[in-house]
């Protein structure tokens, strides 16, 4: 196996030199194969000799997770976890990733995002551990969540978090254009029009160019599978009828000037946010957290609502985010790394030891830690609203069903380089949809796989 | 190809005779012995050259080659074990129905119509008003134009970058402050900013070029032209510009090789600017495959359509040369 690993990325890395110039990439893997395969050598001896304590090596970008190692690693003798904090995965973490499995040493768990999953397991990346996961962690797990990690009946990662997707807004500024929470997106629409009438130069929303998740999450709400799995192939359909209908919806929205229309991650974004020139931020659970730890001064100005709905009648949501733990192939003790990974998704103290960093607000993948969460969840912030009881009735609502495809950066990629466009006058939401449906067929053919396309 | 003897001349350089046997010799066999030493020599110089070509080219297409037909196969899903597996023309069909690739391709083509002749032209111009004397100070000025290429093409990228950014851009505050308001970074101007890039640090390499080209044009030509009563405008574009015309072909040449591997300052700019995405150019989308998509099919693949579509356009440019050229000695 690392045999098969080394020569493909050798022969890939001298490939790829003449006509990219790449040298630092190819030196660079180079390097870290050299280190591999030594470290792994030393590591298999020196088990061997001790016998008696396993250390396992964990990367994550998660806020709080220094902490839940510190915890687990006061109460646990025979296994041990070396915690390294690794940049998120859109900032060269998943490249990292990708390229320490190349080299043959990626950590023993690595922090995966749902979208992520099934291209880490159809790499090779992600060990299948259908076996380690018991029947008494699968039952602790909401099934949606577990749902979404499980690929023909095979597990090959353990979800943290699920979190649904929430609308975030100010209630001071609500109360001064004389808004209430809008339950539908009719409403919503409404709204955006009277804050843009009230004041030009604030707007209800943001809606970010560089969101393709965000639109994932939209579309899953009203019901949009981009991803499917019978049968066998990828059947492919991000244009499909829901999200034909987001789409338009957005658009609209976009071409009558209610809403901003800009990366979220830019500072701009923050401007708009830290000005209060935008009213609502529409995002999952976690960014509570992320919230409260990027603009304290905004304490007691914001709440959390319910994602206004389609259909009041047949409640739904989709997922803005969360994140997953898988083994790597190259773990050499995938037992111990399991047991690290239940403590941190299901006990009680994992989850007090992150929320006691002040900048997580997760929302627990393990129904029966929300309590937990509930307790630990330091509600100052929020005038004391009880955000997990809001989390827990909207997790109840995520529809089943969603698969992400097995390439989904590069997929959100194309979708955010087509929304770029639009917001620069050019194209539309609906045709950054398609472009990006296209540009993932060649991908997913080339990588050997059965597809089938259903709406283009 | 001309090099063919030497090659199957060098297996024989071990064999060839000792110095000493030539001189005991007969003179037939002393004339054959010298025509071997005469192969040995060129198989021991030739050498070097044919030992790099092999090893930073010949390997490295093969492997892409081999790569872009071989594959690590999962059927189905992709969730199942991996084979190693003849996958044929799959990853040229998927290469080349990809609307991001041929958009990147589309991308060049442009770059190179808009950057070839503003390079090609502009260099000459120069070269010909340095060689005019028009110009004072002709060393200080060959300095100022040559000094830009000293500059490694990253650091440029990163100049002009700061440059083009707003916010931070000194030009487009001074540019704001006269109520002109640009966006070097917007929709229909990144290429232009990235032929800017590439022009300022080019242009002076190739006047270089052009300069010594016309130094060596006789200057009892000129003096004729001057004698028949050409002004310096004509002498230059009549007389002199027809001469260097193989140093015009060259320059377009390895401008076009370049232009066609375009990965630096577009890499560099879509840090800055969602309007350069990450498969911008076909370079970008090989690097993309290959490193963010881990899609090593695809990006060899790739590569192999790139050199093809390299060999094939230089290919074209001499042929297309060498036949103008040889129309012209005709009509002469």
């Amino acid at each position: 196996m690392p045999g098969r690993q080394s020569r493909r990325s050798v022969l890939a890395t001298i490939a790829a030199l003449p006509l990219t110039g790449a040298l630092s990439a190819c030196s660079g893997s180079d390097g870290a194969q050299r280190s591999g395969s030594t470290s792994s050598t030393g590591k298999t001896s020196s088990n061997s000799r001790t016998g008696r304590k396993t250390r396992v090596t964990f990367w994550s970008a998660l806020r709080g997770s220094q902490e839940v190692v510190d915890a687990f690693n006061r109460g646990h003798d025979t296994i041990q976890v070396d915690f390294q904090q690794v940049p998120s995965g859109g900032q060269g973490g998943y490249a990292k990733l990708s390229n320490a499995a190349r080299a043959g040493n990626a950590p023993d768990i690595a922090t995966i995002e749902y979208p992520q999953v099934p291209g880490f397991a159809i790499d090779g990346v992600c060990r299948d551990i259908t076996d380690l996961v018991g029947d008494s962690l699968r039952a602790k797990l909401l099934p949606q969540a577990l749902g979404l990690t499980t690929f023909e009946k095979r597990v090959f990662s353990v979800p943290l978090d699920i979190e649904p997707m929430v609308m975030h807004y100010r209630t001071d500024l609500f109360d001064r254009y004389g808004l209430s929470v809008p339950r539908t997106w009719d409403d919503f629409e409404e709204a955006a029009a009277t804050v843009r009438r009230k004041d030009g130069e604030r707007r209800l929303v943001l809606f970010p160019t560089d969101g393709a998740t965000q639109l994932a999450a939209f579309a899953w709400q009203a019901g949009a599978q981009w991803f499917d799995t019978a049968g066998g192939a990828w059947n492919v359909s991000l244009a499909d009828a829901p999200t034909r209908r987001v789409s338009a919806y957005w658009q609209r929205l976009v071409d009558r000037d209610l809403v901003f229309m800009n990366a979220v991650e830019s500072r701009q974004s923050d401007a708009q946010i830290g000005n209060g020139q935008v009213l609502t931020r529409l995002s999952g659970a976690w960014d509570a957290g992320a919230q409260m730890k990027a603009r304290p001064g905004q304490k007691g100005r914001w709440a959390l609502a319910p994602l206004p709905q389609w259909d009041a009648a047949d409640p739904g949501v989709g997922t803005h985010g969360g994140s997953t733990f898988a083994i790597t192939k190259d773990s050499r003790d995938p037992e111990a790394a399991m047991e690290f990974i239940e403590w941190q998704v299901t006990h009680p103290d994992a989850l007090r030891a992150r929320l006691s960093s002040g900048t997580s607000s997760q929302y627990p993948a393990a129904p029966g830690l929300v309590d937990v969460g509930r307790e630990a969840f330091d509600r100052g912030y929020y005038d004391g609203q009880d955000i997990y009881t809001l989390f827990e009735q909207e997790a109840r609502t995520i529809r089943d069903r969603w698969i992400w495809g097995p390439r989904m950066t590069a997929t959100g990629k194309v979708m955010q380089d087509g929304f770029a466009r639009a917001s620069g006058g050019q194209g539309s939401i609906l045709g950054a949809v398609r472009e990006a449906q296209r540009g993932t067929m060649p991908d997913l053919k080339a990588l050997g796989l059965s597809t089938t396309q259903r709406s283009t | 190809m001309t090099s063919a003897t030497p090659v199957s001349a060098a297996p024989d350089a071990p064999a060839r005779p000792s110095p000493t046997v030539p001189a005991a010799a007969p003179a037939p066999t002393g004339r054959r012995s010298a025509r071997r030493r005469e192969l040995g020599a060129c198989g021991v110089l030739m050498t070097p050259f044919f030992v790099l070509l092999v090893t930073v080219f010949l390997i490295p297409v093969g492997t892409a080659v081999y790569l872009s037909f071989f594959s690590d196969d999962q059927p189905g899903l992709g969730f199942g074990p991996e084979r190693t597996v003849f996958a044929g023309l799959r990853n040229y069909s998927a290469v080349l129905t990809d609307p991001t690739f041929l958009g990147g391709l589309g991308i060049v083509a442009l770059y190179c119509l808009v950057y070839i002749p503003l390079m090609v032209i502009g260099a000459l111009a120069l070269a010909l008003l340095l060689d005019s004397g028009v110009v004072r100070l002709r060393g200080t000025a060959q300095l100022a134009l040559f000094l830009p290429h000293a500059v490694p093409g990253i650091i440029a990228a990163l100049i002009w970058l700061y440059l083009y950014t707003p916010g931070i851009s000194p030009v487009i505050e001074l540019l704001g402050k006269a109520d002109i308001t640009v966006d070097f970074l917007g929709v229909h101007t990144v290429l232009p900013s990235i032929v800017n890039i590439a022009l300022w640090s080019n242009l002076g390499y190739n006047m270089v070029v052009f300069y010594a080209a016309l130094q060596a044009v006789p200057r009892e030509v000129i003096e004729a032209a001057v004698v028949d009563g050409a002004g310096p405008v004509r002498t230059a574009l009549r007389v002199k510009a027809p001469l260097v015309r193989s140093s015009i072909v060259m320059v377009a040449m390895f401008t076009l090789i370049f232009a066609l591997q375009l990965f630096t300052e577009p890499m560099l700019l879509s840090q800055s600017t969602p309007m350069i995405n990450s498969r911008f150019s076909p370079s970008m989308y090989i690097y993309d495959a290959a490193f963010t998509r881990n899609n090593y099919g695809l990006a060899a693949a790739a590569s192999v359509v790139l050199l093809l579509c390299t060999i094939a356009l230089s290919y074209g440019v001499t042929r297309w040369t060498n036949r103008a050229n040889a129309a012209e000695e005709d009509t002469r």
